[in-house]
């Protein structure tokens, strides 16, 4: 599990990957209800919501620190 | 100066109208205009769509070689507004198809195009990203050359339609250390490659569904996420880093058309006719001087758009210089429907509240949902402020702000 570095929910990685459908032309879909992410610097975080990732990447720096403490 | 059609323009008017009236309803229109919505009857669309193709209404100012009719643009543009009226775009503008003609190799527009007219192929456009906001030359998706191959890592976000289309027009950065403008390349990208994965993002459209015909009414758009994605160099659409140039030239070229305007002109048509008919619990709309008042200005202001429109058609038709005419329109266009929803708003009262679905909602809420959608119009396919901007160097030439 990883944990939303904004608001520290848990966020079950498996789940925001797993493809549970395929759009038109092929390209395999996730469930948005699941969580997103993001690639910053060598690593995938997990959100809870667009919100918390928004606030991320306004400064991501700040909620990375905040995160490790 | 005549601003007159010419006896065939009109001819074709009147043939594209009676098509229409045998062939189309309203709704179907609106249907097939958002064929990149969830459910959309995408086998009917094509049948219809290739009895349109067959009457040659189709890009009908492309060139024959690549599917179009080699027509002229002004013929084009009568077949597009007639067609708008309705809901369905038949020009190929906001396609990638444009970007294509201009930049793409000879198989690539003979691969490309002429699907793109029949409707087998169709782009997403892959532009922003979450960081990014408006600011599209500070994308981060990467990819890195690999001998004959690419490799894309990054992230599109607000991707409409990429659940329904084949391909994604993707703009990549290919040198990081380059000035920003000048490292990104365009790749076109079949959606079914490995390594894309599409994370569904609702919108305020969606619950409940926007009626067909609403201005920007579509419910669902994407996040697309590239790991590792591998495409061979043929997929680049021109040169190596000049992607941000080919890229403009193709968005400027997509802001000329019908479709831009009468967006936004739909809705003082609707509400005018709706005006003239309907009596609110035996208050009668047509007869009340503020809403007289109000819908002169909007028809007016309409009428502005269309003209601008017209006038970036002759410059096409011309040949000449097309520098900033796309992006005072951008402006223009936009900027009329979210004043025109805003104006329909305060004639219908309490009335334009009434979503989709809600007992004595007007025309099943569309003038609501026409609210919620008018104002996205202000920041996609280039925000209003970005216009303004390239009008005043492109236009004015003052200095990049």
């Amino acid at each position: 599990m990883a944990r939303d570095p904004v608001c520290g929910k848990e966020i079950d990685e498996a789940a925001v990957r797993a493809v549970t459908g395929q759009t038109a032309y092929g390209a395999p879909e996730v469930d948005p209800t699941k969580g997103t992410r993001r690639f910053h610097e060598g690593v995938w975080y997990y959100f809870d919501t667009l919100d918390c990732r928004s606030k991320f990447l306004a400064s991501p720096d700040t909620y990375i620190k905040k995160a490790a403490s | 100066m005549n601003f007159d059609w010419t006896p065939e323009q009109e001819a074709l008017r009147k043939e594209v109208r009676d098509f229409i009236r045998e062939n189309m309803t309203k709704r179907l229109g609106g249907e097939m205009g958002e064929e990149m919505e969830e459910g959309a009857d995408r086998e009917r669309s094509r049948a219809l769509r290739k009895k349109i193709g067959e009457k040659g209404w189709l890009a009908i100012s492309w060139p024959k070689e690549y599917g179009g009719q080699g027509g002229d643009r002004m013929s084009q543009y009568i077949v597009e507004e007639e067609f708008a009226r309705v809901g369905m775009g038949v020009g190929g503008g906001g396609s990638g198809a444009g970007a294509i003609l201009g930049a793409g190799t000879e198989e690539q527009k003979r691969y490309f195009v002429p699907k793109v007219i029949a409707g087998e192929m169709s782009f997403c456009l892959g532009f922003t990203e979450p960081q990014g906001g408006a600011d599209l030359a500070g994308l981060q998706c990467r990819a890195v050359r690999d001998g004959d191959f690419y490799t894309i890592n990054g992230q599109k976000m607000f991707t409409s339609g990429a659940h329904n289309a084949t391909h994604i027009y993707l703009m990549a950065r290919t040198d990081p250390a380059a000035e920003r403008h000048r490292g990104i390349t365009i790749l076109l990208v079949p959606m079914d490659t490995p390594g894309i994965t599409v994370r569904p993002l609702w919108t305020v459209q969606n619950d409940p569904p926007a009626p067909p015909g609403t201005t920007y009414g579509m419910g669902r758009t994407n996040e697309v996420f590239f790991e590792d994605v591998r495409v061979p160099i043929s997929c680049r659409l021109g040169d190596e880093n000049m992607g941000w140039f080919i890229g403009a030239q193709g968005l400027n070229l997509d802001r000329v058309g019908a479709s831009r305007y009468l967006i936004s002109v739909h809705m003082d048509e609707d509400i005018i006719n709706w005006a003239k008919e309907s009596d609110l619990g035996g208050y009668s709309v047509k007869d009340d001087p503020a809403v007289r008042d109000k819908l002169a200005e909007l028809w007016i202001e309409a009428q502005v758009c269309r003209l601008m429109t017209m006038r970036s058609m002759s410059i096409v038709q011309r040949d000449q210089d097309f520098t900033y005419e796309g992006s005072a329109e951008k402006v223009m266009a936009p900027e009329h429907g979210v004043t025109a929803s805003e104006a329909i708003s305060q004639i219908l009262g309490p009335y334009a509240q009434l979503l989709n679905g809600s007992e004595g909602a007007v025309e099943s809420g569309i003038y609501a949902h026409n609210l919620m959608g008018a104002f996205q119009s202000g920041i996609n396919h280039g925000s209003v402020q970005i216009m303004r901007d390239q009008v005043a160097r492109r236009g004015l030439g003052m200095p990049r702000g």
